[in-house]
């Protein structure tokens, strides 16, 4: 089954649902899709501008073009899903360097999706680690 | 997904003995003909998706718990990432991380193939507003 991965740019998610059997939906295999097919020389080198446009289909004119250029990427990933891992309080999904508001969205859409959803804690300690993986294997599992 | 490369980055656990160079020889011994690149963090591999997938499972067969992989857009030595080339390289910041991350996951992992299970989170309480005025009043 499909997986979206929140942050969808996760070693540790897209590992995980490679190593429990299922394919990872991830930025890393859209942006691969550019690079491959498309020119992408201008920066940012992962989106180009027709992207920016079809991101309204997620986001509104109003939203900051970096957010509709996200939702671009990870828009096509959630329609396609089967099912959805989010990991909640990466340090480094914080602010404007993590886009708050992608996130936000990208949650809002998940939700919309009403596909299976795994909601797990960023672990701070060994023992949050253990069951941040036991939870991500019981739910990778479930799904077969 | 194209079927034809396939760009992997290879990343070692901080809490594994393994370096980057032993990971990298035992790829080469492997005889595939994929491109390995060694890096600070472990190493990158080329090569079609199949090939590229099946140096993964021979590695995790060996270490399975220790060496965590997931795909990167753009090939080795691309001019247009490439640093050597003077590419716009954004950085390492969220690998940076991650890796720091990964060896509580080599934990869980451990600890989950031996049959431990999860337990249910505390909820984060919001700390009270006198609690706040204290820790931002300086004394």
């Amino acid at each position: 089954m499909k997986v979206f991965i929140d942050p969808p740019n996760s070693l540790v998610l897209f590992d995980l649902v490679e190593r429990f059997g299922h394919e990872p939906l991830s930025t890393m295999a859209a942006i691969q899709e550019r690079v491959d097919n498309l020119e992408v020389d201008m920066p940012p080198m992962n989106v180009t501008l027709d992207d920016v446009v079809r991101g309204l289909k997620y986001a509104g004119v109003e939203v900051p073009s970096g957010v509709r250029g996200r939702l671009s990427l990870w828009g096509p990933l959630i329609e396609q899903a089967d099912a959805a891992i989010i990991m909640d309080d990466c340090p480094y999904s914080f602010g404007c360097v993590g886009c708050e508001r992608s996130e936000l969205m990208v949650k809002y859409l998940i939700k919309r999706r009403g596909i299976p959803t795994l909601h797990v804690r960023y672990p701070s300690t060994d023992e949050e680690a253990v069951s941040f993986v036991a939870m991500a294997k019981e739910f990778l599992e479930g799904l077969n | 997904m194209t079927e034809e490369r396939e760009t992997r980055l290879f990343m070692i656990s901080p809490r594994s003995m393994l370096t980057p160079d032993q990971l990298v020889r035992l790829i080469h011994a492997y005889g595939a003909e994929a491109i390995v690149k060694e890096t600070c963090y472990g190493c990158l591999v080329e090569g079609p998706r199949s090939l590229v997938l099946d140096i993964l499972a021979r590695v995790r067969e060996k270490h399975p718990n220790e060496v965590f992989s997931k795909i990167r857009a753009y090939p080795c030595s691309d001019p247009r990432r490439c640093r050597a080339q003077h590419g716009t390289r954004p950085g390492f910041a969220q690998l940076e991380e991650e890796w720091e991350l990964l060896s509580k996951i080599q934990y869980g992992l451990d600890r989950v193939s031996e049959g431990a299970g999860y337990k249910q989170y505390e909820d984060r309480k919001r700390i009270s507003v006198n609690d706040f005025k204290r820790i931002c009043e300086v004394q």
